[in-house]
């Protein structure tokens, strides 16, 4: 997972690259593989929620989010977690510049 | 008096603990579980929202949407449809939900807007074909929506 998080005038915004394949139900079928792809995406700051998402199968391949929020949280760790069809989860950090 | 207090404390401890267990509550693929099925007619000669305006009911309980208020950027002509930038804001909203016509399902994502979070967002979707990319926004308890319609030259699910 790729992160890049920056506070500037009380505003935080954050970028991020997930790595997944997205496999849409048509793609898998083709493909003769099983679909899976990100379902759900949540980000938190000092155990504040900052973002929060519900996915489907429509979002590209190795999907990338940009989202913001208010306040300065610099140097504090941002966490990205999501969660995919198959049940798998991932969770990245980083420091917010 | 003094058990009811007691027990007033009870309660307020117990949401307390409760919290931060509730505080990614909105998973709406868990609470919604059909709003993800609901096809597109595919057959459809011009973009049809039909899949569209049945999930936005699911969604928000309502397709009565007003114009305005949803800014929605989407490019005019996407080279290739397995990666279009879209991106949209709606001030003051709670919950933002993406649709479109040109893939077997309508619903794309559906954002929950925490407390300090800004309702202003970038993601990157598959379209297969043509098709129209709806943005629905709730603010203040109305709902308001944009439609971009974006032309597709490569399809999107194709690999």
């Amino acid at each position: 997972m790729r992160i890049k998080a920056k506070s500037k005038n009380g505003i935080t915004t954050v970028k991020v690259m997930m790595k997944h394949p997205m496999m849409s139900y048509i793609e898998a079928k083709k493909k003769g593989k099983e679909a899976n792809f990100i379902t759900y995406v949540t980000a938190k700051v000092e155990d504040k929620k900052v973002f929060e998402v519900s996915t489907s199968q429509f979002l590209s391949k190795n999907p990338y989010m940009k989202f913001a929020f208010k306040g300065d949280f610099k140097g504090k760790d941002i966490e990205i977690t999501w969660t995919d069809l198959k049940g798998n989860t991932k969770t990245g950090k980083k420091k917010i510049k | 008096m003094e058990r009811r207090k007691f027990l007033g404390l009870g309660v307020g401890a117990l949401a307390l603990l409760a919290m931060p267990k509730a505080i990614f509550a909105e998973n709406y693929r868990v609470k919604l579980p059909d709003v993800w099925k609901v096809k597109n007619d595919e057959k459809a000669k011009e973009p049809s929202l039909e899949g569209t305006n049945e999930a936005i009911k699911m969604v928000f309980g309502s397709n009565k949407t007003e114009e305005g208020k949803v800014k929605l950027k989407a490019p005019d002509i996407a080279e290739n449809g397995a990666v279009v930038p879209i991106s949209f804001k709606a001030e003051g909203a709670k919950k933002i939900a993406v649709f479109q016509t040109a893939n077997p399902e309508a619903t794309v994502a559906i954002f929950d807007v925490p407390e300090i979070g800004i309702p202003d967002y970038s993601i990157r979707i598959k379209l297969q074909q043509t098709g129209i990319v709806t943005v629905v926004a709730e603010i203040d308890g109305k709902l308001y929506s944009a439609n971009k319609l974006v032309k597709v030259t490569i399809g999107g699910c194709g690999g």
